[in-house]
């Protein structure tokens, strides 16, 4: 979605006769350097507009032209939506009601998701740190347990502990959604020579709002390339004044420049008032964000829809829908959307491979084999993608495929993914009653991740079958530190300290496998045995 | 000031703690008890214990333990708090320190009171010394009888292998409260592990009338009509306890046979598929996926589930049979063969020898496949005998194939 209009060069004020290097004999520089541009060789380009502004630094077209490929090279689709920082989940002053009606929030799914059937429920399907059911197509997105923990009895520890874990295994998340562009931003900055082609603090703002051409490549300079939301606002704010508060680009920009801010009520108020302008893509997935950022989950496909309405074809709005539905926890409607999607972009990835992951957990495998497969058609060749076929493979009762994809998968896996493959691995040899193999194969996903909860768990349950209670009440409480997400975990050290006979630990373990997973029937069971245990005289 | 007035001081509220207690109005009563322990320096006897049993119910037993012993402090001899302490210590899977409290009871005149025994046989039940156990139940229950003491003692002879003197206990406890659900499900799955299932169902279905949602019951319940081969009664019994336990891998696998008994055979392969998905352990499912596979003639998914079952369950005859019969099917007659004897070994019956004789008529080796076809046809006579008609000998599946290979065998 690249902003401004392409300005055709007006390349007649170019510099003295000297050769520029790069650029061939006989070719007028600036227009090598729109060549190089319009075919994304935005490096080149650069050099050359360097060279020229040496020359001459008062050549607005080749100025405009380096502004240009500078955010190009910079530019970040930020339609969908980042990664929450630490410091958004744990100040979140966004934060409409303490106790949301079920259904209406992000934070707390409610009881939707956890309907026994749906492919969503948490004991069919596995669940990412981020307490969300695991996507078929990794998304940053926000956290479930980590923000709702107002209401919950986590204290306030723990509570930051689970927010400064990202999503991923492994992964640490950003302090705040801001941080990540700054650095980035700073690391481009350091490779320049010379220092900074823009000069942010000695510009006046208020002369370049008149010139439209030059605002627009600059605001969007200060926005993707700069990372300085707040000068991009003043710019912006002046362009709207001088453009008489009729141009949605300018209300557009200032709304963005307000989000990263994180004043999210005046983003939302200029995006309104730009879609009054003229209904604009863009715009309604930049308003649906905003209210996905507020925990407003209805709002943002009430935005969605009337984006949709407007422009009926359009990919990405659809796709915004399904991610909506998915994050709160609908699945059937999610499904449908994503149905919606294919209908319009037959290969697009994200929509296939959730898709194909919900046929997986509803217990229609050969399905999710057809869309994997579909998936594999299209080119794409990962570790995640053989492994899922795999997977499918195995369920699906084709035994021969499942070894040779999972073969692949691990000489295709990074650090990574590589546990999560053997993890799989034993997950199908268990499967075919090779308890060994199972027990080597996790011994494997562990080395190669000493912090694979997952693993630990079905270790500990392999161990127990093999008598040693000792060894396996370790793993689940090395997995509880881990993964305080996954319920298995403190539902296998309940049942164990149950067993042995210690209720304490039983009654401690089992009201957090309550708190990661409410509605687990077994977990229910086992805490009513114990209260009865408790209250008997 | 006196001592015995201040103990008046100390115990004046306590009717207060107590109907609050009972109320279970814990977060005042918790604020009354602070109030009085800060008053008396932690000398309240009564509110100590009170305390004690909050905190238990509240699930935070460590914690409770220490009440009790400051309470004991107080007053050594009290069999009421020595009979919590040891509750106490028992939860937190102290046992053997248990029943030396709980053997300091019987010295400070307990002797009489069925908790302490009751108490005394958990503990024992807990350290597998079930002798001890049963003794100490059976004082209990001479002191008072009890449910739940008859429950444990049913248990325990559960335990020792003895099914007879446990159904007897509970047929006891039967007459003092003869609705307890508990009990009569007990009963029933005494009974059907006693093979006598009409009786288990008798109790069973009396169990359902008195709670007709509980999961276990219904599963059982649901077993013993499928038995009788009366699929869609299961089902619709299954369809109530899903709704309670979704995730309850032993249900899915009855329901994935009570669709095999009915047909449908993509129906019962996705209902045991998904509780293999939830218990990949049990070798039940592996078994009937097996079976479901060998039946819809897909025999190499057969071999694969079915040599998962025998690998989780190396005792498992039936599991090696059919094995067998996949591998036969799959035209490898020398491991067939071998899985026939290892069957053999494990148990012995008509259907195995008849199974094995068709195999070896199948790959051509006569001569031990006519020995086996004597096998079969002793073995049929004795399965005759010992159930006493003649359903077996003239149930026309196995006459036709007896007849069949007769016929290639060239036997008269």
């Amino acid at each position: 979605m690249a902003s401004a209009e392409v300005i055709t060069g007006k390349a007649s004020a170019s510099a003295g006769s000297a050769p520029v290097p790069g650029v061939p004999a006989n070719v007028d520089p600036v227009f090598y350097a729109q060549l190089k541009f319009r075919r994304r060789q935005y490096e080149p380009c650069i050099d050359i507009c360097t060279e020229l502004l040496q020359r001459n630094p008062y050549d607005r077209a080749v100025w405009l032209l380096k502004t240009r490929a500078l955010t190009e090279q910079a530019y970040v689709d930020d339609t969908d939506l980042e990664e929450q920082g630490v410091a958004d989940l744990l100040m979140d002053d966004n934060a409409m009601a303490q106790a949301p009606r079920p259904g209406t929030s992000i934070n707390r799914p409610g009881t939707s998701s956890a309907r026994p059937g749906s492919s969503l429920d948490p004991s069919i399907r596995p669940v990412t740190a981020s307490g969300r059911p695991m996507s078929g197509f990794l998304r940053p997105s926000t956290a479930a347990t980590a923000a709702s923990g107002t209401a919950r009895m986590r204290t306030g520890s723990a509570r930051a502990n689970s927010a400064f874990r990202g999503a991923r295994a492994g992964s640490a998340r950003p302090l705040t959604s801001l941080g990540r562009r700054v650095r980035l931003g700073t690391a481009s900055m350091l490779s320049q020579k010379g220092g900074p082609f823009i000069d942010v603090q000695r510009l006046d703002l208020r002369k370049y709002a008149k010139r439209p051409q030059l605002a627009k490549a600059l605001c969007d300079f200060l926005l993707y390339h700069d990372n300085n939301p707040r000068k991009a606002v003043e710019l912006a704010a002046a362009a709207t004044v001088v453009m008489g508060y009729s141009d949605w680009f300018w209300k557009s920009r200032l709304a963005k420049g307000y989000y990263m801010i994180g004043l999210m009520r005046e983003a939302e108020r200029q995006l309104r008032s730009a879609l009054g302008h003229q209904p604009i893509v863009e715009c309604f997935l930049e308003l649906g964000k905003v209210y996905l950022r507020l925990d407003q989950p209805a709002a943002a496909l009430d935005a969605f829809s009337r984006g949709a309405e407007a422009s009926p074809s359009d990919v990405s709005l659809k796709l915004a829908v399904a991610r909506t539905h998915e994050l709160v926890g609908e699945a059937q409607l999610a499904l449908e959307a994503f149905r919606r999607v294919l209908h319009y972009d037959a290969s697009s990835a994200e929509a296939i491979a959730s898709l194909a992951a919900h046929h997986f957990y509803s217990d229609q495998p050969e399905v999710a084999l057809k869309h994997y497969r579909r998936l594999l058609q299209m080119g794409l060749f990962s570790a995640e993608l053989w492994n899922n076929l795999g997977l499918s493979c195995f369920h699906a009762g084709q035994y021969d495929m499942t070894l040779t994809c999972f073969d692949r998968a691990l000489s295709l896996a990074g650090d990574d993914a590589i546990a999560d493959v053997w993890h799989n691995v034993a997950q199908v040899a268990v499967g075919l009653g090779d308890s060994a193999l199972a027990y080597q194969a996790l011994k494997v996903a562990l080395a190669a991740d000493a912090s694979h909860a997952e693993s630990m768990i079905n270790l500990g349950v392999l161990e127990l079958r093999r008598d040693r209670a000792d060894t396996a009440r370790s793993l689940f409480s090395s997995a509880q530190r881990l993964a305080p997400h996954l319920f298995e975990a403190w539902f296998n050290g309940a049942l164990l300290s149950y067993k042995l006979g210690d209720f304490q630990e039983a009654y401690r373990q089992v009201s957090q496998a309550l708190e990661a997973y409410p509605g687990h029937a077994d977990s229910l069971e086992l805490m009513k045995q114990l209260r009865r245990l408790f209250t008997l005289t | 000031m006196s001592a015995a007035a201040r103990s008046i001081l100390r115990e004046r509220k306590n009717w207060l703690v107590h109907e609050l207690y009972v109320r279970r109005d814990f977060g005042a009563c918790l604020r009354l008890i602070d109030e009085q322990l800060d008053a008396s320096g932690g000398l309240s006897e009564y509110a100590l214990y009170v305390k004690g049993m909050i905190r238990r119910q509240q699930g935070r037993i460590t914690e409770s333990l220490q009440l009790f012993q400051a309470a004991l402090c107080l007053s050594p001899r009290n069999v009421r708090i020595l009979k919590q302490v040891a509750r106490s210590l028992q939860l937190l899977g102290k046992h053997r320190n248990a029943l030396s409290v709980l053997e300091q009871a019987v010295v400070c005149g307990a002797s009489e009171d069925w908790e302490v025994h009751h108490a005394k046989g958990v503990c024992y039940l807990f350290r597998r010394d079930l002798d001890d156990a049963i003794n100490a139940f059976e004082e209990a229950n001479s002191c008072h009888p009890h449910e739940s003491t008859y429950l444990q003692l049913g248990k325990a002879h559960e335990l020792k292998g003895d099914l007879t003197s446990a159904l007897e206990t509970y047929m006891e406890a039967l007459e003092s409260s003869p609705d307890s659900t508990e009990l009569l499900t007990t009963v029933g799955l005494l009974y059907m592990r006693k093979r006598d299932t009409d009786k288990a169902f008798e109790f069973l279905g009396n169990s359902l009338t008195h709670d007709p949602r509980d999961p276990k019951t219904i599963l059982a319940a649901g077993s013993i009509i499928q038995d009788h081969r009366d699929w869609e009664v299961a089902l619709s019994k299954y369809r109530v306890a899903a709704a309670r336990t979704p995730h309850n891998p032993h249900m899915w696998n009855n329901i994935g046979m009570c669709f095999f008994g009915l047909d449908k055979f993509i129906a019962s392969v996705a209902c045991l598929k998904r509780a293999a998905y939830l218990a990949p352990f049990e070798w039940i499912v592996q078994y009937n996926l097996g079976i479901v596979h060998l039946r819809t003639g897909q025999n190499a998914s057969a071999f694969h589930h079915l040599s998962a079952a025998v690998q989780l369950n190396r005792r498992l005859g039936n599991g090696f049979h059919y094995l067998a019969v996949a591998l036969g099917r799959l035209g490898d007659p020398d491991n067939a063969i071998s899985m026939f004897e290892r069957a053999l070994k494990l148990d012995d019956g008509f259907q195995l020898r008849l199974n094995y004789c068709i195999s070896l008529c199948n790959c051509g080796r006569v001569v031990e496949a006519i020995e086996q076809y004597h096998e079969f046809v002793r073995a049929l006579e004795a399965a005759a005998k010992e159930d006493g008609d003649d359903e077996l000998l003239t149930d026309p599946d196995i006459i036709i194939r007896r007849d069949a290979l007769a016929k290639a065998l060239n036997i008269v």
